[in-house]
């Protein structure tokens, strides 16, 4: 899974820059950048139609992990209120068509209607 | 907001990157793939990564960052270290890059002098000051709960201890002009949602904001805020939930009206009554925005189904913190709650810090049910039995931590 292949040379200035960041003071900021590792998880797969447009629709914006660690008791109303939610305040472009489809997918793969 | 002269992330994040590298390449901080730790509730696993800046963390989720401290870090001092220090966002779409020096914040709104000012301006302007202060989630231990509630399943760890330098808001709030039909003050960071909605913006009572303690911060632990905990400046509300410490502050507005945005209605409220709590299960009739902590207290040299040396003296560590009274007092149980004795409390570090309390006990072999209870200065303590509302947030239950003497 491990992908990088740069040289010892390049990760040791990555650490020696990531270092004097750590104890830079107050008087001499520094800009600093950000990379992120890549998401922990992923969408669990599923038959479900709703599973293709979860990927394209939920995991564009955020990880798997705001599913997966839900509580098994969580009810339908909550995934599509979720959903919703993404489309009305987060004006996540999701289709109005597509929305029961998502939510057929969540709560059957992460809520309470899992083996239903 | 938007542009504001950094790089926005959209969509995927890099895979990788320097800090993946960096971790990779430091002794003892490889981590196994899998890596993880099972939570105490239901649907508990959790992975542990390494992030920019950041010791090994429990991932809550990966994007947007949140993550956990691991609990016994707790017991390493009373103050958390930057590289262990949690992370919340609640949009990702993060810059990417930012300038310490140039990053400029915005006043504006109902003032005679709308203006802006660098953070190295800010530094060299203001008289700086410095306060220990735990920040702590809304929804921290939300994981916890019984009955379970949605959204972020956290454990105990998403608090923290550090000392903030920085100024007051007060006086840089004062430059502006404040002009007198002025109600509110919101606050705006650098990350944005990633469709431009949902913007994460935050609001004090004017009152409040003036208040003096609240400030601007631009170090955090004798060194520049780590990138995820909101460099370079990050508003410290001492006191109150994290979710009013926006990271990467950027824009200062004094409103004139009550503000709506979803941040602070309908996310972030609390039953508007004594206790924020209802049966578990209900609705509240009404709410508020979420205030100041509550008085909490934990075990941290001991974890639960821990193994003791019977016959041994066993000193117990742990700490407590409310929302700025500072704590007064900490009582133990060793029997389950069923009778209580007095803990010797350490050092003050500041009536928003962390205050240590030890106490000794020396087992007979057997089980043991160990209980701590907090009160501060106003009296305020913790229930015996959980409180419960529908958004998770506040918990602050007499814990229990159960070890054998063997």
């Amino acid at each position: 899974m491990n992908k990088h292949t740069v040289s010892a040379a390049l990760a040791a200035t990555v650490v020696a820059a990531v270092a004097a960041l750590a104890f830079t003071t107050s008087t001499q900021a520094a800009v600093k950048t950000l990379n992120l590792p890549p998401d922990g998880t992923q969408l669990k797969a599923s038959s479900l139609a709703g599973y293709a447009k979860a990927q394209s629709n939920c995991v564009a914006c955020h990880s798997a992990e705001y599913m997966l660690y839900q509580p098994a008791t969580a009810p339908r109303p909550y995934w599509d209120a979720m959903v919703k939610r993404m489309q009305a305040v987060f004006k996540a472009p999701i289709n109005d068509a597509d929305i029961p489809v998502i939510v057929d997918y969540l709560v059957k793969t992460y809520g309470n209607e899992q083996g239903k | 907001m938007k542009p504001d002269g950094t790089n926005h992330q959209r969509r995927r994040f890099l895979a990788g990157g320097a800090s993946a590298l960096a971790a990779a390449s430091l002794p003892g901080l490889a981590l196994a793939q899998g890596a993880g730790i099972d939570q105490p509730m239901a649907n508990g696993h959790r992975n542990l990564a390494v992030y920019p800046e950041k010791r090994p963390m429990i991932v809550l989720t990966s994007r947007p960052p949140q993550l956990e401290t691991p609990f016994e870090i707790f017991n390493d001092g009373l103050i958390t270290p930057n590289d262990a220090f949690f992370v919340r966002y609640h949009n990702a779409g993060l810059p990417t890059s930012i300038d310490g020096d140039k990053h400029v914040i915005r006043i504006g709104g109902a003032v005679g002098k709308p203006f802006e000012i660098s953070v190295a301006d800010l530094r060299s302007q203001f008289k700086p000051v410095e306060l220990v202060a735990v920040n702590q989630c809304s929804g921290n231990s939300r994981g916890l709960f019984t009955p379970r509630v949605t959204g972020g399943q956290l454990a105990n760890g998403a608090m923290g201890n550090a000392r903030w330098v920085g100024v007051p808001l007060k006086d840089v709030l004062a430059r502006a002009e404040i002009k007198n039909t002025a109600r509110q003050v919101t606050f705006n960071g650098l990350d944005n949602g990633v469709y431009g909605g949902g913007d994460f913006v935050k609001a004090l009572e004017l009152n409040h904001a003036l208040d003096g303690e609240v400030m601007i911060a631009y170090q955090m632990n004798g060194a520049e805020i780590p990138f995820l905990n909101g460099f370079p400046v990050k508003l410290v509300v001492p006191g109150y939930y994290g979710t009013y410490w926006v990271k990467h502050l950027s824009e200062i507005e004094v409103v004139e009206r009550e503000f709506d945005g979803f941040w602070m209605k309908p996310a972030y409220r609390v039953p508007d009554n004594d206790c924020a709590c209802v049966d578990p299960g209900t609705a509240p009739a009404a709410t508020r925005p979420i205030g100041r902590f509550n008085v909490r207290s934990f075990i941290t040299s001991l974890a639960d189904n821990a193994r003791i040396n019977a016959g041994q003296p066993t000193t117990v560590r742990g700490i407590a913190f409310d929302g700025g009274q500072g704590i007064r007092e900490v009582a133990y149980s060793i029997d389950g709650g069923q009778s209580w004795r007095g803990a010797r409390l350490g050092a003050e570090l500041g009536r928003y810090s962390f205050r240590e309390f030890t106490f000794g006990f020396t087992p007979e072999r057997g089980n043991y049910d160990l209980r701590v209870r907090a009160w501060n200065r106003s009296g305020q303590s913790q229930p015996a039995e959980a409180l419960w509302q529908p958004a998770g947030y506040m918990r602050n239950v007499v814990e229990s931590v159960k070890v054998t003497a063997a």
